[in-house]
């Protein structure tokens, strides 16, 4: 105990080079893991709060943070519907993926049993209203981690995989005094800027038609295209991250169709009434109503 | 998303102007209409596309002897069934 107390003392004191022995910074690795909880502390975004603190508050209302248990529902629903008796077949790693490389991609990690547990855990939240179950797979969500590390590398072949322990952002902020010794890191972890993080493809990553390995397509959502095809070339210029989160500071909250105001701001509308009256010796009392409605979002509304 | 308008007479009738719902419908290659993510390969673009401008126009008679009405525009947004937003609410007055 005492020897552990004192390790954990000295990597704490450890300013640079001891990020991969943080223990947030453990999914660099490779093994599968058959425990859930083990499977969270990889992707753990515990200590990230603790200096982030405003961040994380807004990401903890913002659905990112609720990605598995919000959608339990349609999750379930694959699973007893459309593996099981659609395909007449036991849920594997494969199936589940194609929902969860988008939901709660640290599942990547898991192996074959831990995808089993999570498949029951689905099941039992939904059928038998289990709480327990309910707030295990709360644990598993799109967090800071997977945003700011696995998610980041989308030109994997041209700049390599992420590496463990480096948190890429839109500057790759340091610590002056780390700066001044050639490092780009925080007193906590590795800084590094990236370009995608701040682009729109970034998020279309997840926000789009997907092809799983085995080409089955899934349609949970069709935003990205919507983007790319009818904003962008419409002559569109602004990103996800415009109007998500720098407008009216809007932050790691991400407001979506569930928030009045950034319904509000994505929809013009202008009406004209007029009432007269026709079939002159009737005359019948009439309205004509000319409504048009201007679609200021970056995307088709609504999507989904 | 919802366009209503819908006219209250000085009688007190309800009369439905016009009604517009927009939304995507997914398919299955056998084009029939889906909810599940893993069944829809395909969909039915009945939305607002974004940068334009989508303009509707109705037109509806009213009971004979109305004098006035109120019509109200309304937009309303429905994220899941049981929720709904209201977007915009307008209510013009006509005489006849
Ligand atoms: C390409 C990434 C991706 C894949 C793959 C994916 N989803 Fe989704 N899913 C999303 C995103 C992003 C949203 C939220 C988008 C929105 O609300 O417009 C979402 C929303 C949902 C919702 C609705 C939540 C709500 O707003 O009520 C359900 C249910 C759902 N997904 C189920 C599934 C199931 C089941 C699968 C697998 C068969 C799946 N998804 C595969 C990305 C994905
Ligand atoms: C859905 C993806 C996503 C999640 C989840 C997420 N972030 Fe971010 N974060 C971003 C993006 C995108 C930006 C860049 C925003 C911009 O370009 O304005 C960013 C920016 C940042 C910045 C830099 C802010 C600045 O002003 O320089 C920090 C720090 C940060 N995030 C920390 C976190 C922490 C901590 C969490 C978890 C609580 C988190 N992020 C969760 C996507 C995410
Ligand atoms: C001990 C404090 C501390 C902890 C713990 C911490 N950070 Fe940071 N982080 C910082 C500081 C300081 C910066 C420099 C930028 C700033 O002042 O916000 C930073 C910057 C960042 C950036 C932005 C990099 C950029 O582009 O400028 C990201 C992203 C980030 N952290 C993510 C995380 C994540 C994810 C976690 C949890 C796994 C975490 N941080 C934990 C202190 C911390
Ligand atoms: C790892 C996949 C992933 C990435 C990357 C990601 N998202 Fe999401 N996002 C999701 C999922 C999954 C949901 C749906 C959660 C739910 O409702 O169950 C979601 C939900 C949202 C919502 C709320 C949707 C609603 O219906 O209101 C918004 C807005 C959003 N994301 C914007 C963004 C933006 C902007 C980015 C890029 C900066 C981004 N997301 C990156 C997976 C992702
Ligand atoms: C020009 C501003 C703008 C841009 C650019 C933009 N959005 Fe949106 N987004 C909005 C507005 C406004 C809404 C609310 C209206 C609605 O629900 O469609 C919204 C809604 C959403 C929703 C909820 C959609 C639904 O119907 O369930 C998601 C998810 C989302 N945006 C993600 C994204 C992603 C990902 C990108 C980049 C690929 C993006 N947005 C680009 C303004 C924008």
């Amino acid at each position: 105990m005492l020897i552990r107390t004192i390790i954990v003392v000295l990597i704490s004191l450890m300013p640079i080079g001891a990020f991969a022995m943080h223990p947030e910074a453990q999914y660099g690795g490779t093994e599968e893991i058959s425990n859930l909880d083990v499977l969270v502390t990889r992707y753990s975004d515990e200590t990230c709060k603790e200096c982030h603190e405003e961040i994380y508050a807004e990401w903890k209302e913002s659905y990112h943070s609720q990605s598995v248990v919000h959608s339990i529902g349609g999750l379930r629903n694959f699973i007893v519907h459309g593996v099981e008796k659609g395909w007449n077949a036991e849920i594997t790693k494969e199936h589940l993926m194609r929902c969860m490389d988008c939901h709660a991609p640290q599942l990547q990690d898991a192996s074959k049993s831990l995808i089993r547990d999570v498949a029951e855990l689905i099941k039992k939240t939904v059928d038998a209203q289990d709480e327990d179950a309910k707030e295990k797979l709360a644990k598993l969500n799109v967090n800071c981690v997977i945003c700011h590390n696995t998610k980041v590398s989308i030109e994997k072949n041209l700049k390599g995989k992420p590496k463990p322990g480096v948190y890429y952002g839109p500057k790759g902020k340091s610590t002056t005094w780390l700066k001044k010794a050639g490092f780009s890191a925080t007193r906590a972890h590795g800084t590094e800027r990236s370009a995608a993080v701040t682009s729109a493809l970034f998020c279309g990553q997840c926000h789009g038609m997907y092809t799983p390995p085995d080409g089955d397509i899934i349609g949970c959502n069709t935003l990205y295209g919507s983007y790319q095809d009818a904003y962008r070339g419409n002559g569109g210029t602004e990103t996800c991250q415009d109007c998500h989160m720098r407008a009216k500071n809007r932050g790691h909250r991400f407001p979506g169709a569930y928030e009045k105001d950034i319904v509000k701001d994505g929809i013009g509308v202008d009406a004209q009434v007029i009432g007269l009256n026709i079939k002159p010796g009737t005359w019948i009392p009439t309205i004509i109503a000319r409504v048009s409605l201007t679609n200021k979002a970056g995307h088709r509304i609504p999507d989904g | 998303m919802v366009l209503d308008v819908t006219a209250k007479t000085d009688r007190g009738e309800t009369v439905p102007i016009g009604k517009k719902e927009y939304w995507e419908i997914g398919l299955d290659l056998d084009g029939n209409h889906r909810y599940g993510a893993w069944q829809i390969k395909e969909i039915v673009d009945l939305t607002l596309p974004p940068r334009k401008t989508v303009q509707e126009r109705f037109m509806a008679e009213l009971p004979e002897g109305t004098k006035s009405a109120d019509v109200d525009i309304t937009v309303t947004y429905h994220p899941s069934k049981k929720i709904t937003l209201d977007v915009f609410k307008e209510t013009r007055t006509v005489t006849f």
